[in-house]
This record gives C-alpha cells, sequence and structure tokens, in this order.
C-alpha cells in the first residue's frame, strides 16, 4: 500500500521547512549593536567574559540547561554593562538586551521575536517589572515577575535572561 | 432470568469488550496526554526525532548533502538545517553554511548571518550573529596569517578573534570552498542529515490523531465516544445493582 502525505501534515511540513531553511528570521524591533549605541552614545568595542567550568555550572542552574556558548561578549563602562542574551521561549530563541546598572537592572528591550505566540513580552508595561530589579540569594530575582496569558514560556524566558544577566554583571566586576 | 439480570450481562460483556479493543489507544492517548502535559519540563520541544520514513510521512522532502567544506582536521557537511561537523550533529535549524576556516586553536564555520566560533573539541566558543559582524550577508570565509577573513556586502574584514573587525586585502587569502561529495559519501551522510520532527509536535500528533492522517481525528472522536460509553455502562454495572440491593 502507497501511503502519501496527508493535508494536515503537509502544512506542518511547510512551516519545519521553513524553519530549517533558516528563513523564519523574527521580528526584528532593534538591532543588538543599535541598541548597545543607543546605551552608551557610541558603540564601545565589546569585552567577553570567558565562561569557566564553574561558571557554567552556576549559568546553567539559572537557566535550567547548559549555556550555549562558552565567551559572552558585552559593553560596559564603570557603572553600566549592557548583555544580549537569547533564550527560547517556547520553540524559537528570543534575543533580548539588558542595562545593568550599579547591579540593577535599569532597563530591558526585546530585541528580536521569533516565536508565533508571546510578542506581549515586548511590551513596556511587562518590561518595565523587571526596572531596578536584582538579584537575591540564590540568584533569583528580588521580586515576582507577572505572567502574561498566552506568554507563559517567554515570560520564563525574559526572567531566566534577567537572572542571568545579572549573574554575569556581578562576575564581570569581581 | 429477569431482563434487568440480562441487560447487567449483557452490559458487562461489552464494557469488557469495548475496554479490551480500546486498551491500546487508550493507553497511547493517556501516555502522549501525560507527556504533553510535562512537555516544558521534559524538553520535548527541544528534542527531534530523525528518520527517513517519518519526513516521509510528514511529506518533508529530505534533501541529501551535497557540498562538503574541509579544513585541516575539520570537516563540516550540511542538509535539512543540520550541520553534520566532524562526525557529530552541531544542531538544529542552523542555516546553510558558507565556509570552514582553521586557525591556532579554534575553527569557524560560517553562514551567511552568524558566525559559529568552536574550540578545537567542537566546544562551541561563541555563536557571533548580525551585530557583531562587519557586514552582512557573508559571502565567504577565508583565513590569512591567523586572522579569520570575511567577504561581505560590505566589503572584506580580518580579525584575530571574531570580536573586533578591520578592513582587509584579499590578497593572499585562502578562500573556504566547497567539494562536491561523491555518491556513495551522499548516502552515508544522509541518513545523519535526515530532516527531523519535534517530539512535541509527534505526541500532540499522535494524541489527536492527525499522525494517521484525514481520518485520524475521527478515529480519536470514535476513541472518546467509547470512553464515554465505557464510564457510562462501567457507572451502570456499578450503581445498580447497589440500588437494587437497597431497595430489599
Amino acid at each position: 500500500m502507497t501511503r502519501r502525505p496527508r493535508r494536515s501534515l503537509a502544512l506542518l511540513t511547510l512551516a519545519l521547512g521553513a524553519a530549517a531553511a533558516g528563513l523564519v528570521r523574527g521580528e526584528i524591533y532593534q538591532a543588538p549593536d543599535a541598541f548597545v549605541a543607543e546605551v552608551f552614545g557610541s558603540r564601545p568595542a565589546p569585552k567577553v567574559l570567558w565562561l569557566t567550568q564553574d561558571l557554567q555550572a552556576q549559568a546553567a542552574a539559572i537557566l535550567g540547561h547548559s549555556p550555549a556558548q562558552v565567551r559572552q561578549r558585552y559593553w560596559s563602562d564603570s557603572r553600566k554593562s549592557v548583555w544580549i542574551l537569547e533564550e527560547i521561549g517556547k520553540e524559537e530563541l528570543i534575543t533580548a538586551g539588558f542595562v545593568v546598572v550599579d547591579g540593577r537592572i535599569d532597563h530591558v528591550r526585546v530585541l528580536v521575536y521569533r516565536e508565533s505566540r508571546g510578542q506581549e513580552v515586548r511590551t513596556p508595561s511587562f518590561l518595565k517589572q523587571f526596572k531596578d530589579a536584582k538579584l537575591a540569594p540564590g540568584d533569583r530575582l528580588d521580586r515576582e515577575i507577572d505572567g502574561i496569558a498566552g506568554a507563559t514560556l517567554s515570560v520564563a524566558a525574559m526572567e531566566r535572561m534577567a537572572r542571568l544577566a545579572l549573574f554575569f554583571d556581578r562576575t564581570s566586576r569581581k | 432470568m429477569s431482563p434487568r439480570l440480562l441487560l447487567l450481562r449483557l452490559l458487562r460483556r461489552w464494557h469488557a469488550r469495548i475496554g479490551f479493543a480500546a486498551l491500546l489507544f487508550f493507553l497511547i492517548l493517556a501516555v502522549t496526554g501525560l507527556a504533553l502535559n510535562h512537555g516544558q519540563s521534559l524538553g520535548l520541544d527541544g528534542r527531534f526525532v530523525h528518520a527517513e520514513w517519518l519526513a516521509r510521512w510528514y511529506g518533508i522532502k529530505s534533501e541529501p548533502p551535497r557540498r562538503v567544506f574541509r579544513s585541516g582536521h575539520h570537516v563540516l557537511t550540511a542538509a535539512n538545517g543540520r550541520w553534520l561537523l566532524d562526525g557529530k550533529i552541531s544542531g538544529e535549524k542552523l542555516p546553510q553554511a558558507v565556509g570552514l576556516v582553521e586557525l591556532a586553536d579554534v575553527f569557524v564555520v560560517a553562514s551567511d548571518t552568524a558566525l559559529h566560533v568552536y574550540r578545537e573539541n567542537g566546544e562551541l566558543i561563541e555563536k557571533v550573529g548580525p551585530g557583531a559582524l562587519p557586514g552582512a550577508p557573508v559571502r565567504a570565509i577565508g583565513s590569512n596569517a591567523r586572522r579569520i577573513v570575511l567577504r561581505t556586502a560590505s566589503g572584506v574584514f580580518a580579525s584575530a578573534d571574531a570580536l573586533s573587525w578591520r578592513p582587509a586585502s584579499e590578497r593572499s587569502v585562502r578562500w573556504s570552498v566547497p567539494a562536491e561529495l561523491s555518491i556513495s559519501e551522499q548516502q552515508a551522510y544522509e541518513e545523519a542529515l535526515a530532516p527531523g520532527i519535534s517530539v512535541e509536535q509527534l505526541l500532540l500528533d499522535l494524541h489527536s490523531g492527525r499522525f494517521a492522517g484525514r481520518y485520524g481525528p475521527l478515529a480519536v472522536d470514535l476513541l472518546a465516544l467509547l470512553l464515554v460509553t465505557l464510564s457510562l455502562t462501567g457507572a451502570w454495572l456499578f450503581l445498580v445493582p447497589r440500588m437494587h440491593r437497597g431497595r430489599h
């Protein structure tokens, strides 16, 4: 018996094929380099934080999985640091920029959003919850971040990235 | 024998028959439902099943690998959004590679929008995205005197660490160029680079019946009706004898 592809699965195929071909690039709200330039008023040279085994383990505890890379670039001056981080919401990466000043989050912006749902995490009303957040014991945020119906996983990803940005900032200043 | 007793016997028999006949399907529904309910913690959306037959069943056209990049100790071939780097799958949903270069202790794979910098052991050091590249799209990657050289839409740039870039000349650059794979090599790599279906998607399709095509959801509807029937007959078989005993 010859089995023919089913129509419902063919739709999925198209989506998977497009994603595999790299056609799903997501919504770019601001280019990462433009975000850095906006924060510093210029484009400073990047610095790098090498994730040693110990740092990788601590980052993994925050993320719930191993960090994707062992060299994290960032931009900083005496008080302020900028971290461009990526984390998967449900299926696709969310790229967000975090500005940390004196160990507290100054502001956050979603730079690229690739998921099909959950774009509400880029709204100022959601992002302002991170303002002045700092790390509490256990590398958790010192506050609860209110969720968004239909964007639970994206909200969780944003919270993980916020914790990681604060952790990286603290580590980079040691 | 009284009609009530006959009905009870009939119901008991059919309750058992329906339950046994649908056992396998109920197990599938229960297991897939349980797994989907904990999909995030199980990381189901990040796991993929790669099999030629499954890709065919989903109607995904599998593209065989045709080209290979070789550089010193490293070999890269790609197809269906997957990279086979030194014999190991490097990830999912990756863009088409445009080249591979090897420096002293790192090697770099370029796609048109990013560089993937690896340690000699294959550990990813950093994915350098479009914002950190001197230009995009990247059209070619090469090396020159321990520097990575990129040919982009904005010109040619070189860097020793993939952090800072300077305009460079194309002189004495060894550009990474692909080689054609032989038919036997294509066949050898094809299975490893088969397109994948996420485990979550597979479980969803099994749970809803869509995996079986157009009539699958109808079969699941029928199973739902059977489950309703089992519940009702079960309740009947449980309650009626007790109610009857209560009257005597």
